[in-house]
């Protein structure tokens, strides 16, 4: 696994206010901008949660102008527009994926987890951190059923009961699973995190 | 519940995929301002937001990035056959008023020629003409002007061809004249015999296509007249040959 999108986000990580006033002003320039930080990185989540490039297409456009038209409610100096742009990605996608596959949608609560209200006080350059490198290398060093479970959860959009449906595993075996991973991602990440 | 048996569903509160009867905790705590459960999510939605830079990187098509600002209206400045086409057609309006001058000098260099090719080959048929009389085994040669400073030269007779006469020294004649040949039979009787001109240097080639009787021809002349032509010579000769009696 490469480092590629994250090292591209690097170098624009501290201009992410200055992009977001322009983004408000309604600059098509920023919008190009904005793409040409994160458009990979998001077309990489995207892809890796659809698994249909010509979808995941789609869905990126949906994400850059859902972005594009609910910048203003983001706070231009607070703000991280990254984390929110990735939010938003992979609300779009796995709200894809459930209405494919008949599963109960539920739009509501992407609507309250991609606000932009919610990614203010997040690090803005938190993608192309030190963090970023350590989450990979600690979900390298997670257990295969235990890396299965953040992955079922984060692009599958799974709850921990559908967890336990999809891998035919008892409720509370999930459970255990879910919390000893996050344990040992926090673990991991140590005081990176908690801290910030 | 209290915030530390809510501590392992933060990220999944975050994600999107917390089950009950966690969700509404979380919900209740961050709604009454619980600043441990706050602080939780800050940490969670950093958590979320580094897991999603986690996927296999993967590149999108280029147009991709086009139909983004197409939709928001914004117009990209790319690579397009647009500016070669305009120089293009601004090429072909040179080409075509280029090649229609051509066309036209073409056209007008080809009217040239024609004229030219036509000039020639009724020259060609009059030199023909005239070789044949001079070839003629029955044409007779008379020479006139030996005497005289000017003009001179020599008419030849073909009683079946005609007359060839070949003269120099012959002035240009003036406006509106043109010189008229005779032939002139023993008896006295003058027969228009074609109207010519001399040549800039003075020379001149004339044929007069007819049968001739040798024995009554008795002189071939040439007076200046009206270009129009007469009937009878008005004007003395300046050219008179008398052909020798057959």
């Amino acid at each position: 696994m490469t480092l590629l999108p994250i090292l591209l986000a690097i170098r624009a990580a501290g201009a992410d206010a200055e992009l977001i006033a322009r983004l408000r002003r309604r600059d098509p320039h920023a919008l190009a901008e904005l793409y040409d930080r994160y458009g990979r990185l998001t077309y990489s989540l995207i892809l890796r949660v659809v698994r249909d490039s010509g979808i995941a297409e789609d869905l990126v456009q949906e994400t850059f102008l859902r972005v594009w038209n609910r910048v203003q409610a983001f706070d231009a100096q607070k703000g991280a527009i990254g984390p929110w742009l990735l939010a938003v990605a992979r609300n779009r996608a796995i709200d894809y994926l459930r209405s494919t596959g008949g599963r109960e949608r539920n739009t509501v609560e992407f609507e309250t987890t991609d606000h932009p209200a919610l990614h203010i006080d997040i690090e803005p350059g938190i993608l192309a951190s030190d963090k970023a490198r350590k989450i990979k290398a600690a979900l390298e060093k997670l257990a295969a059923h235990q890396r299965q479970v953040i992955e079922l959860a984060y692009f599958e959009g799974l709850s921990q009961t559908e967890m336990a449906e999809r891998m035919g595993q008892p409720l509370g075996t999930v459970k255990t699973w879910v919390r000893t991973a996050l344990k040992n991602l926090r673990d991991e990440l140590g005081a990176a995190v908690v801290s910030a | 519940m209290n915030c530390s048996e809510l501590r392992d569903h933060y990220e999944l509160y975050v994600l999107g995929v917390a089950d009950e009867p966690e969700r509404s905790e979380i919900r209740t705590h961050l709604d009454r301002g619980c600043e441990v459960c706050t602080a939780e999510m800050k940490r969670a939605r950093e958590f979320a937001a580094l897991l999603g830079g986690t996927a296999m990187p993967a590149e999108p098509s280029p147009k991709l990035r086009r139909r983004i600002l197409a939709s928001v209206g914004a117009e990209e400045r790319r690579f397009g056959w647009a500016p070669f086409l305009a120089a293009a057609t601004v090429l072909s309006l040179c080409a075509a008023v280029y090649f229609i001058g051509r066309e036209r000098d073409f056209a007008q260099e080809a009217s040239i020629l024609r004229d030219q090719s036509r000039r020639q080959t009724i020259e060609l048929t009059r030199l023909s003409e005239a070789f044949a009389i001079l070839n003629g085994a029955e044409t007779t040669v008379t020479s006139f002007g030996e005497s005289q400073p000017k003009p001179k030269g020599k008419v030849f007779c073909n009683p079946a061809l005609g007359v060839l006469l070949i003269a120099s020294n012959l002035p240009q004649a003036p406006a509106g004249k043109a010189y008229e040949m005779w032939v002139i039979s023993r008896s006295g009787q003058a027969v228009r015999a074609g109207m010519f001109q001399a040549e800039a240097d003075g020379t001149a080639l004339h044929i007069e296509r007819r049968t001739l009787d040798m024995k009554t021809t008795g002189v071939v002349a040439v007076t200046l007249e009206n270009e129009a032509g007469v009937d009878q010579p008005t004007t003395t000769p300046l050219i008179v040959a008398s052909l020798a009696l057959q």
